[in-house]
């Protein structure tokens, strides 16, 4: 049996690999840390996660205020962990110049003459002739071994402490209407401009192709004018919802109706001619015929709009006020970003919450979004 | 008049004096506003979590006492909306500006409404070198004319250094009173195999500034206040001598691999937030961070203001006779239009209680001297107050007052060039050529 090698496949398929590889990993990495205790997040990397690992820590001791007097001795006891993590001390200090001075359960003699022993556990006495005098305790430093920890405390945090949660629910509110609202508009328009014959209709088709160069930066002073003027006249605010998605819907209409035009151009005409031979008007025509046939397209320019939409922050920060019942979720991450950004638990947290909704929507509709990329690119 | 009776006249006076005090103090401290339910103002401003929070919680008061409804909205991008919303002319009713070099910008656009006489009388009336901080808010309008603009409500204190006490137990520090026993405990720790120093520049799209702070400092402490001034407004050009020279002596501190936590290399590439952080690791990274008073909202959760970390005045030169100057920075109020109840809230900021408010939630510090120390939520605020009224010169963050472009340009990515190797001759140069460009 002869086998046949080709190498090209071999070559592309290596290429796919190496750019899944590529994607996967951050967003895996992203995923691990978004679900990992915060301490341990801040000093080592998820892909040690799995695994126990060695760290520094300083604790107090707890001061003369719960000393107690036994046989002749002042005695400070207690543990040193806040909350039982299953860390073990494996072997500490008691000043800062030398950490790991003492295994653990070794006895420590201080300057004082009195005696610090700490355990395995955390567990730790501190033992005096004389009587304690300072009110705050003293540090010892372990080097403890650290198991894996995982906690859904971060995305708790994320969602209800630090507003989130409110912020997701806007950039929902904002971007299903400016999603859909172009997406009707652009069917209509498409149709009229595939299948009907009016005065100026290339013109016009020239004109919407033309305004895909113009720049949205561009636009963005003069509509918030309009938008202050209308707000006055109407005594409404200028910034809100409505203004949003009418923003959204005017800068993505162009892309929309080009994309929709060119796969409806490529369905037969001798479907649509048969229904005028039998009485079908345009609106019957493209309720009937068009649409179902324009579902993967509809559902590929519903992934492009919705993801951009979504993924938008410089709309979403000029038409949208900056208070919590407003704000974007991207606009959200960028503050968390000044605000909390030495809080890795956070920016992951919040991270991958915001991914999770594109890549939800990708993987539900992206059999519609392979068929409706190449929809229109053969034509029959 | 026997002793009996005068234990009976006074626990008579006591007992009206108490009562009345009590109603008289709350009368003094708490705001009465007008009724103006109904009004709606909208508040715009750089405070993210956890200040807008605190903010919002001031404003409750108000909205309690006037009926007026408040919303406050914050963005790190503060500057670009309050440029786009002026040109498109609806911008917040009230402002909150990071720097007032930046409120003085969009003043001389015409897009702040300018303030009455009575709000600057409370500025002078009630802040300690009231005078100051009207002339920081006094810019020229869109007519060149000069105009008192606003407030400075939450003032930081630049001049501190924060240290482990316990650190320096440890290695039998004790903390410097001047500069020179600064330099020489720097020069100690390194001998002893300490770090000094943690310096963290990077923050972002600002990255450098926490640079341009030891600039400042090390100006107001090796030159008179004049020669800061003349600095600041470029009298005296950027590239001269005395500020190479200050270059240069910060450079000794962030050049010198021994000096700085993680070597000079990680100077600029380590966050501001992230370097404080060094204070408190086993072992210790560095033993002291000169930052502005609002770095502990930065600092490891659970570490305790007196007990885990202190301050000590950034100190000045014994043989220089500068007197104990402080550097500081605040942001500033300003309205963009003059309604009752715009106005009326900028009075209500000008009360103590709105202070007192802000200062019971930490992270506030006030140079308005009507309000109660105790208020503070902390004893390291209480010695904060203490050296912002206790400064024989105070100057305000020079980066601030300078044009955007170089203030918040082309000084912080200088300062950054300099930390990454470039010779301080370059770096000022190369400044005084950004601020001739924008003349």
């Amino acid at each position: 049996m002869k086998i046949k090698i080709n190498f090209s496949s071999i070559l592309s398929q290596l290429l796919l690999l190496f750019f899944v590889i590529l994607w996967i990993t951050p967003t895996f990495g992203l995923f691990i840390s978004s679900f990992r205790d915060k301490d341990q997040l801040a000093i080592s990397g998820w892909w040690t996660s799995l695994v126990t690992t060695e760290v520094n820590e300083i604790h107090r001791t707890k001061g003369k205020k719960d000393q107690v007097e036994d046989e002749g001795f002042y005695i400070i006891k207690g543990n040193l962990f806040k909350k039982d993590e299953g860390k073990k001390v494996l072997s500490y200090g008691v000043t800062s110049k030398n950490i790991n001075a003492y295994k653990v359960g070794e006895i420590a003699i201080l300057k004082d003459k009195s005696e610090i022993i700490v355990f395995e556990n955390g567990n730790y006495q501190w033992k005096s002739k004389s009587e304690f005098k300072k009110k705050k305790g003293r540090r010892i430093f372990i080097t403890a071994t650290s198991p894996p920890s995982f906690t859904l405390n971060n995305y708790k945090e994320v969602l209800f402490k630090e507003g989130l949660g409110q912020a997701f629910l806007n950039t929902i509110a904002v971007a299903l209407p400016a999603t859909l609202i172009p997406l009707i508009i652009c069917s209509f328009f498409s149709y009229s401009l595939t299948w009907m014959n009016f005065f100026g209709r290339d013109l016009l088709l020239a004109t919407i192709i033309a305004s895909l160069v113009v720049p949205l930066q561009m636009s963005l002073i003069p509509i918030l004018t309009i938008y202050n003027d209308l707000g006055a006249l109407f005594n409404v605010e200028a910034k809100s919802f409505p203004g949003v998605w009418m923003a959204h819907t005017g800068f993505g209409l162009a892309s929309t109706t080009f994309l929709l035009w060119n796969f409806m151009k490529s369905l037969p005409n001798e479907m649509l001619e048969a229904a005028k031979v039998d009485g079908a008007s345009h609106y019957d025509t493209f309720v009937r015929i068009v649409i179902p046939l324009s579902i993967p397209a509809f559902a590929s320019i519903f992934i492009l709009q919705f993801l951009w939409v979504w993924n938008d922050l410089l709309v979403g920060l000029v038409f949208l006020d900056k208070h919590p019942s407003e704000i974007i979720l991207t606009a959200k991450l960028k503050e968390l970003l000044g605000s909390r950004g030495e809080n890795w638990e956070i920016l992951t947290t919040g991270a991958f919450i915001s991914m999770t909704v594109p890549l939800f929507i990708f993987f539900s509709l992206q059999r519609f979004f392979i068929r409706g990329l190449v929809a229109g690119s053969v034509k029959g | 008049m026997n002793i009996l009776k005068i234990k009976k006249f006074i626990l008579a006076i006591t007992l009206l004096v108490f009562p009345t005090s009590i109603i008289a103090g709350s009368g003094h401290y708490h705001y009465d506003g007008p009724d103006i339910s109904g009004a709606k103002v909208k508040i715009f401003g750089p405070w993210l979590a956890p200040e807008d929070e605190s903010f919002r919680d001031v404003l409750s008061i108000f909205e309690k006492e006037t009926g007026a409804s408040v919303e406050y909205g914050g963005s790190d991008e503060f500057e670009q909306i309050i440029n786009i919303d002026c040109k498109a002319g609806n911008p917040a009713d009230i402002a909150v500006f990071p720097q007032p070099g930046l409120a003085a910008n969009i003043a001389a656009t015409g897009c702040l409404a300018p303030q009455g006489n009575d709000l600057k009388q409370m500025v002078l009336d009630d802040y300690a070198a009231g005078q100051s901080w009207v002339d920081l808010t006094t810019y020229a309008d869109e007519n060149g004319k000069d105009q008192f603009y606003g407030i400075f409500f939450r003032v930081n204190v630049k001049s501190l250094v924060w240290y482990s006490p316990d650190n320096f137990e440890d290695n039998g520090y004790e903390v410097p009173q001047t500069m020179e026993e600064l330099i020489s405990l720097t020069e100690k720790m390194a001998s002893d195999g300490n770090t000094p120093w943690c310096i963290g520049l990077e923050s972002g799209g600002a990255t450098g500034w926490p640079a341009t702070d030891w600039m400042e400092e090390i100006m107001l402490r090796t030159h008179p206040p004049s020669v800061y001034d003349q600095w600041v407004s470029n009298e005296m050009p950027f590239n001269d001598q005395k500020v190479i020279d200050a270059m240069n002596f910060f450079g000794t501190f962030a050049l010198n691999d021994k000096y700085v936590a993680g070597g000079s290399k990680a100077v600029a590439t380590t966050g501001f937030r992230d370097s404080p952080k060094g204070l408190f690791t086993s072992p210790p990274q560095c033993m002291m961070h000169r930052q502005a008073s609002f770095i502990p909202a930065f600092f490891p959760e659970g570490v305790e203001a007196g007990v885990d970390y202190d301050f000590f005045y950034f100190p000045a030169y014994s043989s220089k006779d500068l007197g104990r100057p402080v550097l500081g920075a605040g942001t500033v109020i300003t309205a963009t239009n003059n309604n009752p109840a715009t106005t009326e809230l900028m009075k209500f900021l000008m009360h103590p209680e709105a202070h007192e408010r802000f200062m019971g939630k930490g992270g506030f510090l006030t140079p308005h001297k009507g309000v109660d120390k105790s208020k503070y939520a902390s004893d390291t605020f209480r010695g904060l107050h203490d050296i912002l009224v206790g400064a024989t010169t105070f100057r305000f963050d020079g980066s601030d007052l300078m044009p955007g472009a170089v203030g918040a340009g082309s000084f912080w990515t200088g300062m950054v060039d300099y930390t990454n190797g470039k010779s301080a001759k370059d770096v000022a140069d190369e400044i005084q050529t950004s601020w001739d460009a924008i003349k």
